[in-house]
């Protein structure tokens, strides 16, 4: 599963640069592409503002054919504040367009990649290419939610994968 | 004139937080992540860590939820030294506060001011859970 979660991540990421290469988070004095997984990163009290932040949600495993299938729900939150200058008054239109790069990202063809082992990585050595594929579907996405001075969205993309012999 | 006031308050501030038996703590920040390093995205990698003493500094109260006082002197010199943009940066930033062994978070930060400078910094921080 770990290694579906490391393949969609590494997609999304690539495909939300290149729509969008203005979208840029600061992450410990780095300038990154617009998207962090949560969970590997240090615990902080500050959701970052328009960037696309990743948790890993629900998570189902059929085990009906030769392979178990994974099904994990990609959860993206993203909130903005708008413009600063603006006083703030485009927020809306800066939602949208998040969720417009989102919905383009994700359902940019093709909706499947090979999966890939990223444990190498570790040790200085190349991801590598396993025998089969991930894919997911479209963005489902949540209600707008006023948080303070910004609007906020989350939006979940359902990515599924099959299980391979001896995989973390 | 407002020069001197300004530093009398930092002294001042100071000052009393010695006086209130003010204690050094380490204030934990991660070095700057490296850029495009996939490994430290995906979790593979973690970062290193550099402790810094921070202090004098006064704990308003015990509990769950702790609340620490330091004196805008000590941030302004770490703030100087480490080039970061403001106070908030840093302790947004900041992994936590290494006290007797035990890492809090930092929950907040509020700035007291006088004529417009700060002269102390109150810290919301929040025990790990154990």
């Amino acid at each position: 599963m770990q290694n579906a979660k490391d393949t969609f991540y590494e997609i999304l990421r690539g495909r939300l640069a290149a729509l969008n290469p203005q979208r840029t988070i600061v992450v410990r004095g780095t300038v990154r592409p617009g998207l962090l997984v949560d969970e590997n990163e240090l615990l902080t009290s500050v959701d970052l503002p328009d960037c696309f932040r990743l948790d890993w949600g629900e998570l189902q495993v059929d085990g009906e054919g030769a392979l178990p299938r994974v099904t994990m729900q990609c959860v993206l939150a993203y909130e903005t504040a708008g413009t600063a200058l603006n006083g703030g008054m485009d927020r809306g239109r800066l939602l949208a367009a998040m969720d417009e790069e989102l919905q383009a990202a994700v359902r940019m063809c093709p909706q499947f990649a090979a999966k890939m082992n990223y444990a190498g990585l570790a040790n200085g050595t190349a991801a590598v290419s396993m025998s089969t594929n991930i894919w997911w579907g479209d963005s489902v996405f949540g209600k707008t939610v006023v948080k303070d001075d910004r609007l906020a969205r989350t939006a979940t993309v359902a990515v599924m994968s099959y299980q391979e012999t001896g995989e973390l | 004139m407002a020069e001197i006031a300004k530093d009398g308050v930092l002294r001042l501030a100071e000052t009393q937080l010695r006086v209130a038996g003010g204690r050094m703590v380490l204030l934990r920040l991660a070095v700057p992540a490296v850029p495009g390093d996939d490994a430290e995205q995906l979790g593979l990698a973690t970062p290193e860590f550099q402790d810094r003493p921070f202090g004098p500094v006064v704990f308003e109260r015990a509990d769950s939820i702790t609340t620490l006082l330091v004196s805008a002197e000590t941030v302004q010199a770490l703030v100087g030294s480490l080039a970061y943009d403001s106070a908030d940066v840093l302790f947004e930033t900041a992994v936590g506060l290494a006290i007797d062994g035990v890492l809090y978070q930092i929950v907040d930060s509020t700035a007291s001011q006088a004529s417009g400078e700060a002269y102390c910094y109150r810290l919301t921080l929040r025990r790990p859970m154990r």
